[in-house]
C-alpha cells in the first residue's frame, strides 16, 4: 500500500463541500464530546467526593416538634431524647444537630480573622453539636482537643449565641492561616466576639453541594451548641458496624416512647447514607447519563455522516475505483485511499475542534464558573474522532476495496 | 509476448452457462500490432479484459510475456497490470478530480516510483502526446483527442511491455480519430506491442494483422462460413 495523500487533497479539493461539511461536523462533535465527558468528569468526580464521615454506618433522623416549646422545653427534650438513644444496644453514640453533610443545604458563616474586617477571609459551613459530635459522625480530630461538656451550650431557633470555641477542618484552618498554626488562634463570625480553635479535623464535607461553593467543600466548623431549635432538629447516629438495619427500626420507636409530640415522616424522615448521597447527587447522576446520551447521539451521528458521504462517493467514483485497479492499484492501495481521505478530513476537523473545544470551554469557565478543560480530554476527543472516523469508513472503503478492475471497461 | 491456448471463459448463471470465448487461441509476438475485430457480442472486449487481466478466465492457458497468469493472486495480478500493461480505454477514463499531470502519474505512484522520476517520465510522455504545456489542465478543459492523448501518455508513461486499446477512437470524431491512430503507429513504429479491438474495418486494416472473432472464437475470415453470414445478416438485416 502507498501514500496517496497529494492525490487525496487534490481530489478534495474538487469536492470541497462534502468534505467540509463533515469537517465541521468532526469539529462540533469534538467540541462538544470534550467539553461534555470534561463535565462529566467533574460531575463523577463530585459523586466520590470523600465526606469524611462514617457514612456506613450513619442515621439521620428529621424530628420536628409538635408543640411550640421554648429553647429550654426543647433542650430537656433533646437531651431526654439524646439519652434514649445513646442507650439503644445498637447504637455507638448519637447527636443532636442542625444539619449533617451532604444534605444540600445549611448555615453558611462568613468568617474573618479580626472583628473590623470587611472582607470575609472565608466561608465556612456551620455544624452544632456537642461533645458527642465528632465520634457519632466518625470525624477525625487531627490537632487539639474535642470540646468538653461544660462548653456545651443549648441554641434555639434565630438565637444569635456565640461560643467561645470551635473546631474547624484543617481546610479551612489552611485556608484562614495558610502561613501557621491555626490551634489556638481567634477568628470572628462577623461578629466582635472571638472563637477560639481548640481543636482540627480531617475531613468534614459541608453540607451544600452547589457548583459555586465547590471550591469551599471542605471549609467547615463545628460549634458546641446542642440544637434546640423548637421547630425541629437532626439526631445523627451512629450504629455500630452491622447494626445500621436494627437501629433504624428502634430509634423512632425510641423517640416516640420519649415523647409523642413529635413529627418523624415516614417517607423521608429517616435517611441513611446511601439515600443521602443518592438525594444530593440526583441531578449529578442525570447530568451525567444526559451529557452522556449527548456524547453518544452525536458520536453516531458523526459516524453515519461519514458512513453515508463515502458510501456516495465510493458509488459515484466506481467507475474511477476501476480505472485505478486497472492502473495496477491493488485492494489494499484502494482501502489506504479511502482510509487516508477520511484520515485527512478527520485530521482538518479535529484541529478545527481543538479549537472550538477550547473556546467552547473558555466561554462556559467564564460563564458558568466550569474549570478549565484538561488537554487530556481534548487529546481523548481528537483520538476518539479519529478512531470513529476510521471505524465508519471501514465498512465503505472495504466496499470500494472489492470494486473489481473489470469497471474500467464498462460503458456507464 | 500474449499467448491464449484453448482458452475459455464463461459465465454461469443458475439456469444457463454462455461461453463468451471458447477454444480461443492467439499469439501475438513482441512487436506486433494487432487488430482484434468481430461484431458486437462476439467476445472481443472479454478477450481484452482477460488479457490485461482485469477479469480471470475458466479455462486453458494464457501466458503474458513468459508467465502463465491463471494462477496469479490479485495482488500479483495487479502488479503485473501495472508494471506490464498500458491500457487506453474508449471512454478514455481520466480521474476528473486529477489534472493531466496526476492522471499520468497514476500507475507510476503504484509502482512506488520516486518523485523525481515520475515527474520526467510524465513530462516524457506528456512531450511525446504533444500535452506538456496542459499538465496542470482538468480534463474536462480538454477535447476529446486530447484526453485520449492523455490516457496515451499515462498507458506511456510506465513503458509498458504491451498497450490494450479498447476501442481507441470510438468516441472521437474522424479528424482526432485520425491523429490518435497516427500517435499509435508512431507508438508502433518505435517498437510497442499493440492489440487493439475495433469493429472500424478501416482502423483495422492499418494494423500490421487482423483477428477476427466470431462467438467467441478467432476465425480465418476466408474459411469461415460464420463470417460471411455475419456479413450477409450485417448488410440485409436478415439471416443467411
Amino acid at each position: 500500500m502507498m501514500l496517496q495523500i497529494k492525490p487525496i487533497l487534490s481530489a478534495l479539493r474538487r469536492h470541497k463541500a462534502g468534505a467540509l461539511l463533515i469537517g465541521l461536523q468532526i469539529a462540533l462533535t469534538l467540541a462538544i464530546v470534550c467539553n461534555a465527558l470534561f463535565i462529566i468528569q467533574q460531575r463523577v468526580a463530585h459523586l466520590s467526593a470523600p465526606s469524611g464521615i462514617d457514612e456506613a454506618n450513619l442515621l439521620v433522623i428529621q424530628n420536628d416538634w409538635a408543640n411550640k416549646w421554648t429553647t429550654q422545653e426543647t433542650d430537656v427534650q433533646v437531651r431526654t431524647d439524646l439519652v434514649a438513644l445513646r442507650q439503644l444496644p445498637g447504637v455507638h453514640d448519637a447527636v443532636a444537630s442542625n444539619a449533617y453533610p451532604m444534605r444540600g443545604s445549611g448555615w453558611d458563616q462568613f468568617i474573618t480573622l479580626t472583628p473590623d474586617q470587611t472582607t470575609p477571609t472565608g466561608d465556612a459551613s456551620v455544624y452544632l453539636g456537642d461533645e458527642h459530635f465528632l465520634d457519632t459522625l466518625g470525624v477525625r480530630l487531627v490537632a487539639g482537643r474535642n470540646f468538653r461538656p461544660d462548653e456545651v451550650h443549648p441554641i434555639g431557633n434565630r438565637e444569635n449565641v456565640m461560643s467561645p470555641v470551635t473546631i474547624v477542618t484543617k481546610t479551612l484552618a489552611d485556608k484562614l492561616f495558610p502561613d501557621g498554626e491555626a490551634l489556638g488562634k481567634s477568628i470572628y463570625a462577623m461578629t466582635s466576639t472571638p472563637t477560639v480553635i481548640v481543636g482540627i479535623v480531617d475531613v468534614l464535607q459541608t453540607q451544600s453541594l452547589a457548583n459555586w461553593q465547590m471550591k469551599h467543600a471542605y471549609e467547615s466548623l463545628i460549634w458546641p451548641l446542642r440544637a434546640a431549635s423548637g421547630t425541629g432538629i437532626y439526631y445523627i447516629l451512629r450504629a455500630k458496624p452491622g447494626q445500621l438495619a436494627a437501629v433504624r427500626k428502634e430509634a423512632v420507636k425510641t423517640l416516640y416512647a420519649q415523647n409523642r409530640m413529635r413529627i418523624i415522616n415516614n417517607d423521608g424522615g429517616v435517611l441513611d447514607y446511601t439515600q443521602i448521597r443518592q438525594r444530593a447527587y440526583d441531578s449529578d447522576y442525570g447530568m451525567a447519563i444526559l451529557m452522556g446520551i449527548v456524547c453518544a447521539v452525536l458520536l453516531a451521528i458523526t459516524a453515519a455522516g461519514i458512513v453515508g458521504l463515502t458510501s456516495f462517493w465510493v458509488s459515484q467514483r466506481r467507475k474511477q475505483i476501476g480505472v485505478r485497479r486497472a492502473l495496477g492499484a491493488t485492494r489494499g492501495d484502494i482501502l489506504g485511499y479511502f482510509m487516508t481521505e477520511n484520515l485527512l478530513i478527520s485530521l482538518g476537523g479535529v484541529l478545527l475542534g481543538v479549537v472550538l473545544a477550547i473556546a467552547m470551554n473558555l466561554w462556559l469557565v467564564t460563564r458558568f464558573e466550569m474549570h478549565r478543560l484538561s488537554m487530556f480530554y481534548v487529546l481523548a476527543g481528537v483520538l476518539l474522532l479519529l478512531l470513529l472516523g476510521q471505524g465508519a469508513v471501514l465498512a465503505p472503503a472495504i466496499r470500494a476495496s472489492k470494486v473489481s478492475p473489470v469497471e474500467a471497461t464498462r460503458s456507464v | 509476448m500474449l499467448k491464449m491456448t484453448h482458452l475459455a471463459k464463461v459465465y454461469r448463471t443458475e439456469v444457463v452457462e454462455t461461453y463468451a470465448l471458447r477454444d480461443f487461441n492467439i499469439d501475438v509476438k513482441e512487436g506486433e500490432f494487432v487488430a482484434v475485430t468481430g461484431p458486437s457480442g462476439s467476445g472481443k472486449t472479454t478477450f481484452l479484459t482477460i488479457a490485461g487481466l482485469l477479469e480471470t478466465f475458466s479455462g486453458g492457458q494464457y501466458h503474458l510475456d513468459g508467465i502463465e497468469v491463471s494462477q496469479l493472486n490479485d495482488n500479483a495480478r495487479s502488479k503485473i497490470r501495472n508494471e506490464k500493461i498500458g491500457f487506453i480505454f474508449q471512454a478514455f477514463n481520466l480521474i476528473p478530480d486529477l489534472n493531466v499531470f496526476d492522471n499520468v502519474e497514476v500507475p507510476l505512484r503504484y509502482r512506488g516510483m520516486k518523485a523525481a522520476e515520475r515527474k520526467q517520465r510524465i513530462m516524457d510522455a506528456l512531450e511525446r502526446v504533444g500535452l506538456a504545456s496542459r499538465a496542470k489542465h482538468y480534463p474536462a478543459e480538454l477535447s476529446g483527442g486530447q484526453q485520449q492523448r492523455v490516457a496515451i501518455a499515462r498507458a506511456l508513461a510506465g513503458s509498458p511491455r504491451l498497450l490494450l486499446a479498447d476501442e481507441p477512437t470510438g468516441n472521437l470524431d474522424t479528424q482526432m480519430a485520425r491523429g490518435v491512430m497516427e500517435l499509435l503507429e508512431e507508438i508502433h513504429r518505435e517498437g510497442a506491442t499493440i492489440v487493439m479491438v475495433t469493429h472500424d474495418p478501416e482502423l483495422a486494416a492499418r494494423a500490421q494483422r487482423n483477428v477476427h472473432i466470431i462467438d467467441g472464437q478467432v476465425v480465418d475470415l476466408a474459411e469461415d462460413p460464420r463470417f460471411h453470414h455475419a456479413v450477409h445478416e450485417a448488410r440485409t438485416g436478415t439471416p443467411a
